[in-house]
């Protein structure tokens, strides 16, 4: 009995005793989420493949495959980020949004059309772009917000208030740029601002992969804390939690992650919201092992999902994000006025 | 427990100014004082919540920045009265992170044993699979307090938990208080508003006076008309109920 309750991994922690019975459905759930998420992918993968001519077939895989493991990146690194961050805060209508990377992302890619032009190496070569994007987001974020960390005490409504003021500051500077820049040059920029799971290279997969595996590994023990972490500073620190330099870990992790997916994809990270209140609905339960798993699962069955609308439905004309943000800002709305809004 | 020379300031304004006191073994101490006295700041400093200037807390031996902050929490627990959870808890769940410090996320049988204990002392059976968002004022304070006792630590630190209590709530949080010491053998320290229930269920009080000690002692000691009129600049009468100094003051 003892032995059987401590191979449980950390991701299961508890005894069927310590349940809710209302809880007793999470893991059956996550089952069947994870169910929905393969059976999307499936399905994006071989609607319309035409499966009878096998050429045809494996380009059509060819171009789904990346596509679909791109989607499936982005939608994990944003659901994990924004779950993480929410509870971080104590507020489930927050979104990493607010931490002002999306206009940072907007500001780099215009600052290299601006630069070098779009014809050059760096706008076009996706390779290219993503780790000038990964760096400059990486380090400026990690230097930016470690900074207003420290010099806040931690407090994460200052951390808040300044993403907010940076995320204006970055897209005055950006629509500076834009006004004397070229129309021509402006119209290549304006694709590669809209977040797009098209056109994403081999090696950008391979990279965005390894970084979110040494992330996942040097926070492994920080992840662990967050259920604590919920319970306030005072609990915490009460259960002997370290609780300034789990947050600021943590809270680094949520931005690297954030900068892989949008240099990925494009910003998107509006999407967070959404998901991770879903899975907070869905799960009914402090445990972030939960929380965290259905937030990534809904991640990617939304996105595969908008994705078979956006390429089947709509034949391109409409991108993913178009759906991301009418959809979360109804469910935003319905947030707002008819929930509590605790985490 | 041996506080020494503590000292704190804010902006340059001092609010604990060279506090100096032991905490007695076994025994309930409480501090009381006027508001601005320092007392809760002395009490964030000895639960490691508030960052101190300057100034020694030994504790078992070693000052307390020494020791590791998971064993500390083994051995000091500490109950603020800011407690809005906002996530869906429920009181088992709510107690059994008393546990974490010992165990972190996976709980053994010895800890679900701790659990179960102090759910049945505090009389919480009942309400053991109800969300905390769902009891009310009394229950939730309960169910905090099962949670220190799974903590097992043989310090308690209470700020102020009679604030917003009603009167029925809030004698009831004093007597348990007097349970933990008396039967649990743990040594309380707790930051009261009330002066009678520093007076009727404390065994010392230490009372602070704009960042100093005013006066440090036993009960009686302390809970005279001049000590507690110099305290508070109100005028007070010490009546003696159930061999307990009652202090009146209108």
């Amino acid at each position: 009995m003892v032995d059987a309750k401590r191979n449980v991994s950390i991701w299961t922690k508890t005894s069927a005793a310590a349940m809710n019975p209302a809880r007793r459905g999470n893991a059956r759930k996550i089952a069947i989420l994870s169910l929905l998420t393969l059976l999307a992918g499936a399905a994006y993968l071989l609607v319309l493949s035409y499966p009878e001519k096998p050429k045809l077939f494996a380009y059509v895989l060819s171009l789904r495959i990346p596509t679909l493991i791109v989607m499936v990146i982005a939608a994990f690194a944003i659901g994990c980020a924004s779950l993480v961050f929410q509870s971080i805060i104590g507020n489930r209508i927050v979104t990493p949004c607010l931490l002002g990377m999306n206009a940072m992302y907007t500001l780099v890619h215009t600052a290299v059309v601006f630069i070098a032009g779009s014809g050059s190496v760096v706008a076009r070569n996706a390779n290219v772009s993503f780790i000038i994007d990964l760096i400059v987001m990486g380090t400026a974020a990690t230097f930016i917000y470690a900074y207003i960390f420290k010099k806040t005490g931690n407090n994460v409504l200052y951390v808040l208030l300044i993403g907010t003021v940076l995320s204006s500051f970055f897209g005055s500077v950006q629509s500076t740029m834009i006004r004397v820049m070229d129309p021509n040059e402006y119209d290549a920029l304006l694709v590669t601002l809209v977040a797009d799971f098209n056109n994403v290279n081999a090696e950008v997969i391979a990279l965005s992969i390894v970084l979110l595996g040494a992330l996942a590994f040097f926070l492994r023990h920080d992840l662990a804390l967050l259920d604590v972490i919920t319970l306030g500073r005072a609990q915490a620190i009460n259960l002997g939690v370290d609780y300034e330099r789990t947050v600021r870990r943590l809270m680094l992790g949520v931005v690297l992650c954030i900068a892989v997916a949008t240099a990925m994809v494009g910003p998107i990270s509006f999407l967070g919201l959404i998901i991770a209140n879903l899975a907070r609905q869905l799960m009914k339960t402090h445990r972030h092992s939960y929380l965290i798993t259905a937030s990534a699962l809904f991640g990617m069955a939304a996105i595969i999902a908008g994705q078979m609308i956006s390429q089947h439905v709509f034949s391109y004309a409409v991108p993913v994000s178009t759906f991301i943000t009418i959809g979360g800002g109804a469910y935003f709305l319905y947030l707002l006025l008819f929930t509590k809004g605790g985490v | 427990m041996n506080i020494a020379k503590l000292t704190k300031a804010y902006d340059g304004k001092t609010v604990v100014d060279g506090v100096s006191f032991d905490i007695p073994r076994g025994k309930v101490t409480s501090l009381i004082g006027p508001n601005g006295a320092g007392k809760s700041t002395v009490m964030g400093m000895i639960s490691r919540l508030i960052a101190r200037d300057a100034g020694e807390i030994g504790f078992e031996g070693r000052d307390l920045s020494a020791w590791k902050s998971r064993e500390l929490a083994k051995k000091l627990a500490i109950l603020t009265q800011h407690n809005n959870i906002t996530m869906k808890l429920t009181v088992r769940e709510l107690v059994a992170f008393g546990r974490f410090p010992y165990s972190g996320n996976r709980l053994t049988a010895q800890d679900n044993a701790m659990i179960d204990k102090a759910i049945a002392y505090m009389e919480l059976g009942e309400f053991e699979h109800r969300f905390i968002d769902e009891l009310s004022g009394g229950q939730r304070q309960r169910a905090y307090i099962a949670m220190v006792i799974a903590q097992d630590t043989e310090y308690v630190l209470l700020d102020e938990p009679t604030n917003n209590l009603d009167i029925y709530h809030a004698s009831n949080m004093m007597r348990m208080v007097r349970r933990l010491c008396d039967e649990l053998g743990k040594t309380v320290i707790l930051v009261l508003h009330e002066l009678n229930y520093a007076a009727f269920y404390s065994d010392y009080i230490c009372a602070f006076k704009d960042g100093r000690i005013a006066k440090f002692g036993t009960v009686d000691e302390v809970m005279t008309r001049e000590t507690l009129s110099s305290l508070y600049g109100v005028d007070f009468e010490i009546i003696r109920v159930h061999e307990r100094p009652l202090s009146l003051f209108y």
